[in-house]
């Protein structure tokens, strides 16, 4: 039941020296829960509960209607980190929101997955500047879907109003929120992206 | 390799490296070349060198936390690595069962939020009864003087208490070998010699310390001292001919100047300010001036109020009481004008402490020039700047490169620069040398020369006597928010931190099982969305009343948890008044039709929500972030047969609730120190605004994985091992209280829906 690990002391380089195999032990350094990522999965849970608490007013027309950045949190982990984590940091960090708000946080939660896992599955195959901007596109378009239907739903929870009255309301004011509240993401994360990325990578 | 290694013998020499080599880059270049190296049993070894000579890979190397590129590994008798057969899991995994370290960083080794808890996390990972790990907490806690503060919240506390904590963290899991790597980097005076303290009397327990340090003090109690130079061993010596060694090279001495200064360049004058919520003032009645050409230090232990001036400084606060006059604009307690904000960042640098967490552009270059970018200068004058900047800090070699290349002293003075470059009248300075070593002190040092004799008048914010001295005009002393006199701040060495956090009241609540707290809750608040009349929402009501008793929280407090939300209500409000048409008519205003209808059930609406979050609040109250996730994994164990990791994700939730304090108070300084070089998010056209969010957004995302790789190398440490087994310290135990509670709740969901049913 040994286990051991090959060190390659002539390796490419240009991995992280993250224990990666160039130095790597063979204790915990190595999969989806190695140390260093249980680390980076918790640091980037936390900058989204952080940054989710970060909301102000984007559209004047529905005041209550808020913007926080944290799907751009979401997005960058999945792009540096792959499909699964930006599952884990798209439903963990919004724990906190469940004990203030729990319908809300339900969808907050819906919506942040629809917006990172298929942008990070797209960039997983095309690890270019255009498949970053074509896993945006699709993150944004599943989103932008959830976040309607999820507002049907939740709506008449916290207004008395039917669906019907609420499917009144998506074409002025819900679409356009959402909309922009996608391009604000897309826009910042295209930005940002490359840098940490790299940062990963070096 | 060797079958399982068995315990090893009593006095193997806990590390020995033969001729190891590493490199980060592959071999081009070795940051160790054939070091050899043995650490005895109960030897006190130092290594000194400075940055970049490898010291801190080596004690990773000691430490078992990584393998070399080359050589031979043997730690506590068994061969780890050799070139022939490469790294041994088994061997390095039992080798770090009896090797501590500890690092730089305290905040990076915290893992929890309650002292105790986070002692007790390396015991647990060993597998270790309960019993003995709560003994092992009691005696580390004790051995290292925090005992008092065992239920305390280990991020509040400063910086050398949480280094104890860590050294206890470790202690607790009975090492033979403590690796310490630059433990005493981030600390004040009175915190090392804490430190330094514990540390002896480590040693004198008879665990060998491998301690690296750039400061030459420290070893005094070495048996050796080991000097490293890019890479290679070039000195071992005695610590008695160390000693000759003056500490750093003699500042200049200064020829008798006349009097500093030109004008008055920044006057505060009886300035007052309280954090909201806060007991005392952090600064009361201060005043001081700083002339053209003068450099003042300003001087006091953490909690002093250095910081909080520096703020008010550059308009991020605004006074209570009081005035600051500077460059041109009078800082008081009225919000002062866009015009005024703009006159003033341009005239005020503030250099905050750790600088370097703020860049974030591709290149140094770019960072650099994104203050003079804000101010609207042409692009030639722009890229003058730059440049001279980065010739006055001489860095002008780095200007191509990404700043995230850089080792943290390079990052330090690239920071600076992007300030310096903002040719501002008044230079604020916290700590600009705070871990740095001798060659990059020498160049702020140098700066700090050059600008005073530009005529820039500087501030300079330090712990270090002799750094003040050498530098500074006049030093003024802080202590409590007063300017007091040299003496007596010193005799208050601050040590003492931050007062201990106010724990939840002990409460029939608060001692509910955490798992049937949690259900219950979630249960009551779900449900509380289907109320639809004013019975339910009575029955509501009493039951909400009841728990609010039970939990003995201040009533006060909280409803003020619910202040955040009244907006929101008001919104809603208005919408549900404007929507619901049925019913009397009360008022009508143009196309708004107010009924009798649509108030009630406006004011339905928001009562139940409001219930909803008073129920969230009196949880969030009562429940610590360990016991919320020792319920998370307790609750979701089920789902492991799905193939769900429930530890590791339960342990990523609690380190995350552990780094949230953290990393908002990091983006909050970095959006402040973005906002002082004129970045702003609120104004301007998109793109810039656009860019000045990437300009917070890159060095948040640096910091956080800064923080993971610090965070990463502790679990490490600490022996966490994914899928290995551990022994969970407190035990969750359903009582007859908990019982009483989940009974409760299912009655007052059942009696919610009945009497939805009824009315």
């Amino acid at each position: 039941m040994s286990m051991i690990s090959h060190t390659q002391s002539k390796d490419s380089g240009s991995r992280a020296d993250h224990g990666t195999r160039a130095h790597a032990t063979g204790v915990a350094d190595a999969g989806r829960w190695s140390t260093h990522r249980i680390a980076v999965y918790a640091l980037f849970v936390a900058l989204a509960m952080a940054t989710s608490f970060l909301e102000f007013p984007i559209f004047p027309a529905a005041p209550w209607l808020k913007y926080d950045p944290s799907g751009i949190v979401c997005l960058v982990a999945g792009f540096a980190f792959g499909p699964a984590a930006a599952a884990i940091v798209s439903t963990l960090g919004f724990v906190p929101h469940v004990f203030t708000d729990p319908w809300g946080a339900l969808m907050a939660i819906l919506v942040a997955v629809c917006l990172s896992v298929p942008a990070a599955l797209v960039y997983r195959r095309m690890r270019t500047r255009a498949g970053a901007a074509l896993g945006l596109l699709a993150g944004a378009a599943l989103a932008l879907a959830a976040a309607i239907c999820g507002n049907l739903v939740i709506t008449p929870m916290y207004a008395a109003m039917s669906v019907a009255q609420v499917a009144a309301l998506v074409v002025p004011v819900l679409l356009p929120f959402n909309l922009l509240k996608f391009a604000i993401h897309a826009a910042v994360t295209f930005l940002v992206y490359k840098p940490v990325v790299a940062l990963v990578d070096r | 390799m060797t079958s399982f290694p068995g315990p090893p013998a009593p006095d193997a020499a806990p590390a020995k490296l033969e001729h190891v080599r590493f490199s980060y880059d592959g071999g081009a270049t070795w940051a160790l070349d054939d070091v050899s190296l043995t650490i005895q049993a109960g030897e006190r070894v130092c290594l000194v060198g400075a940055n970049g000579s490898g010291k801190s890979t080596l004690a990773r190397l000691l430490a078992g936390l990584a393998a070399p590129d080359g050589g031979t590994v043997t730690l506590f008798g068994h061969r780890a690595f050799d070139d022939a057969s490469g790294a041994d899991t088994h061997a390095y995994r039992a080798a770090r069962r009896l090797i501590g370290a500890v690092f730089q960083n305290p905040e990076d080794q915290i893992v929890t939020t309650v002292v105790a808890d986070d002692v007790a996390f390396g015991p647990e990972n060993l597998a270790l009864p309960r019993q003995t790990i709560g003994d092992r907490v009691a005696r580390t806690l004790d051995a290292v003087g925090m005992a008092g503060r065992r239920r305390d919240d280990p991020t509040r506390l400063s910086g050398g208490q949480q280094q104890r904590v860590a050294i206890a963290g470790m202690l607790a899991m009975r090492p033979r070998l403590l690796v310490l790597d630059e433990p005493t980097a981030m600390l004040d005076a009175a915190a090392r010699r804490e430190v330094l303290a514990i540390l002896d009397r480590v040693q004198e327990a008879g665990t060998a310390i491998v301690h690296v340090t750039h400061h030459p003090q420290e070893t005094a109690h070495a048996d050796r001292v080991i000097r490293l130079d890019h890479g290679r061993v070039i000195a071992e010596t005695r610590p008695e001919s160390d000693r000759a060694v003056p500490r750093r090279a003699q500042a200049p001495a200064r020829a008798a100047e006349p009097a500093a200064g030109g004008d008055v360049a920044l006057d505060v004058r009886q300035v007052r300010f309280a954090y909201p919520g806060a007991a005392a003032p952090a600064l009361d009645d201060v005043s001081l001036t700083v002339r053209q050409g003068e450099v003042v230090a300003l001087m006091g232990p953490n909690g002093s109020g250095k910081s909080t001036l520096t703020r008010l400084l550059c308009a991020l606060e605004r006074p209570d009481g009081g005035a600051i006059r500077v460059g041109g604009v009078t800082l008081t307690g009225r919000k002062p004008r866009r015009r005024e904000l703009t006159r003033l960042r341009r005239t005020v640098g503030l250099v905050m402490q750790h600088p370097e967490r703020q860049l974030f552009a591709p290149t140094v270059r770019e960072d650099v020039a994104y203050g003079p970018r804000n101010q609207g200068l042409a692009e030639t004058d722009v890229q003058d700047r730059v440049d001279d900047a980065l010739a006055l800090l001489r860095i002008g070699a780095l200007a191509g490169r990404s700043p995230f290349h850089l080792s943290v002293g390079q990052q330090r003075l690239a920071a600076i620069a992007g300030v310096i470059a903002c040719r501002p009248e008044v230079l604020v300075l916290d700590e600009p040398t705070a871990g740095l070593d001798d060659a990059a002190r020498e160049r702020v040092a140098g700066l700090v020369r050059d600008l005073k004799a530009r005529g820039v008048a500087i501030l300079l914010i330090t712990h270090e006597a002799d750094e003040a001295a050498a530098l500074a005009d006049r030093v003024v002393h802080l202590d409590h928010g007063r300017v007091v006199p040299a003496g007596d701040a010193d005799r208050n060495t601050g040590a003492d931190g931050a007062r201990p956090a106010p724990q939840p009241p002990a409460s029939f609540v608060a001692r509910l099982d955490p798992r049937v707290k949690t259900v219950a809750t979630l249960a009551a608040m779900f449900s509380a969305f289907a109320i639809g009349s004013p019975w339910q929402l009575l029955l509501a009501a009493l039951a909400v009343g009841a728990v609010v008793t039970a939990s003995r929280l201040a009533p006060l407090r909280l409803l003020a948890s619910v202040r955040p939300f009244l907006v929101l209500f008001a919104v809603m409000g208005l919408l549900n008044v404007a929507v619901v048409r049925t019913g009397t008519p009360l008022v009508a205003w143009g196309w708004l039709l107010v009924t009798d209808r649509g108030l009630a059930t406006a004011g339905l609406y928001a009562c139940r929500f409001a219930l909803v979050i008073l129920l969230g609040a009196v949880f969030l109250a009562t429940t610590t972030p360990t016991a919320i996730t020792d319920a998370f994994a307790s609750l979701l164990t089920p789902l492991r047969r799905l193939g769900l990791h429930t530890q590791e994700l339960t342990l990523v939730l609690s380190l995350a609730l552990r780094f949230l304090p953290t990393l908002t108070g990091e983006a909050r300084a970095i959006m402040d120190a973005q906002s002082a070089r004129g970045g702003s998010i609120e104004t301007g056209s998109p793109p810039r605004r656009i860019r000045a969010m990437a300009a917070i957004v890159v060095p948040v995302l640096a910091g956080a994985l800064r923080h993971a790789d610090g965070l990463g190398l502790a679990l490490d440490a600490r022996c966490y091992e994914a899928g290995a087994p551990r022994t969970p310290w407190h035990e969750l135990r359903v009582r007859a209280g908990d019982v009483a509670f989940a009974a409760a709740t299912a009655g007052f969901v059942a009696a919610l829906v009945a009497l939805g049913a009824v009315t």
